[in-house]
């Protein structure tokens, strides 16, 4: 049977509206995967929940503003709590090399089978390139720490992340 | 407001776009392209696409069942947001003429304004963990703040000198849910700053209430407030 669709965008319209059980709605439906995008970023249970206290604040006082034209609901409270996370981290960690453990890193990126075409166009990159962009967008590493993660020079690391959005955007389209 | 770089190729454009999705670029370079997105389409468009191609990198993040406290904290803090100014009095004269409506709208704003001041105070010194404004009753006028920074004391700071008539006195109280009753905290004169120990307290909670009530000059003779309210508020934890 397939899993009855929910739909972000109505949700959202009602948030925009006022109505506090779309945004319960939304919390039930997204908050756990928010959570581990949030926790992975700023390597804190606690912190994370900040972020997403302060994320779902944000989706409240921002639905009626939002253009369905710009994206999708969903992938606006991923974007919304991902730079608060950003944000937090750069603001916080000082960008030195090696200041964060990156060596003990136990979460990996082998999730499970992904189908997406995000996914089939990682899959055509370099390994090592691969993990560039995966360190940056998923850990926010920045380009020192994945440079200090890798044992590659800064300079080669800046290079590969931007061909590799090169060719992320040709795959993509 | 951040003025595009005159230089700037679409190509440039795109890359700026593209590290501040992948969350590559640094504080500085995040803040200006924040400012720059409200008013620059092309950048938006660009960084909207960006967001679009790599939303799918989030299934790499393992998903965390967030603890129960989260909702209900969200849940106070859009309450907080969403919250009416007092209900306007009911005479019957024209809106502009209605003095309470003025002094909630001017309390209400005050209050917002204390809390910020209140914490852009503390900041510098120690954070406290909650703060309380207490308002009239009748039309929101804030008298007085609490500020707790730390577990043993709260300081309850006035804003301008209560008028308490000459056989009368003030007594603060407490109560968390799950109390059986309000917990005196003692008299308070008026216009004075005041150090309360908590200590033999449990710990503060969100949403304690906290209340000045008129009593005898000696204080309530029964432990329990039995004077009207004269000032009411409850506690709200410091992010």
């Amino acid at each position: 049977m397939p899993e009855p669709v929910f739909d972000y965008e109505a949700h959202l319209a009602a948030c925009g509206r006022g109505e506090r059980q779309a945004l319960r709605d939304l919390y039930v439906q997204e908050s756990p995967r928010l959570l581990g995008v949030a926790r992975r970023l700023v390597r804190d249970t606690a912190l994370a929940e900040d972020i997403v206290h302060d994320a779902f604040l944000k989706i409240w006082a921002g639905a009626a503003g939002f253009d369905p034209a710009r994206g999708s609901a969903r992938g606006w409270m991923f974007s919304v709590t991902r730079h608060l996370a950003l944000n937090f981290i750069r603001d916080n960690r000082r960008e030195i090399q090696g200041d964060i453990d990156v060596q003990n890193d136990a979460e990996t990126f082998d999730a499970q089978v992904h189908s997406s075409r995000i996914h089939l166009c990682l899959e055509q990159l370099d390994p090592a390139r691969r993990s560039c962009i995966l360190h940056a967008y998923v850990d926010g590493y920045s380009h020192a720490q994945i440079s200090n993660k890798l044992g590659t020079p800064l300079g080669t690391v800046k290079a590969w992340i931007k061909r590799s959005l090169t060719a992320l955007r040709e795959c993509m389209g | 407001m951040t003025i595009r770089p005159v230089d700037e190729t679409p190509e440039q454009l795109d890359e700026l776009a593209s590290e501040y999705v992948l969350g590559t670029l640094s504080a500085d370079q995040r803040s200006a392209v924040q400012q720059r997105l409200p008013d620059d389409a092309e950048l938006r468009t660009a960084v909207d696409t960006w967001e679009r191609r790599l939303l799918g990198l989030t299934d790499f993040a393992q998903p965390h069942t967030p603890s129960p406290a989260l909702w209900q904290r969200i849940e106070r803090s859009v309450n907080a947001l969403t919250r009416q100014p007092a209900a306007p009095a009911v005479e019957p004269s024209s809106w502009w003429n209605r003095l309470a409506l003025w002094r909630g709208l001017a309390g209400a704003g005050l209050a917002a304004t204390l809390l910020l001041g209140a914490l852009l105070l503390t900041q510098t010194t120690v954070k406290p963990t909650y703060l309380v404004v207490l308002v009239a009753p009748q039309d929101k006028a804030p008298g007085w703040v609490i500020s707790a920074s730390n577990p043993r004391e709260i300081q309850l700071i006035p804003l301008g000198v209560a008028q308490v008539p000459e056989d009368k006195a003030l007594e603060f109280w407490t109560k968390a849910e799950g109390w059986q009753g309000p917990v005196s905290l003692g008299l308070v004169k008026p216009g004075q700053t005041l150090s309360v120990p908590v200590d033999k307290l449990p710990p503060l909670q969100p949403d304690q209430l906290f209340e000045l009530t008129l009593e005898n000059r000696t204080g309530s003779p029964i432990g329990k407030p039995t004077g009207p309210i004269q000032f009411i508020g409850r506690a709200v934890k410091v992010i």
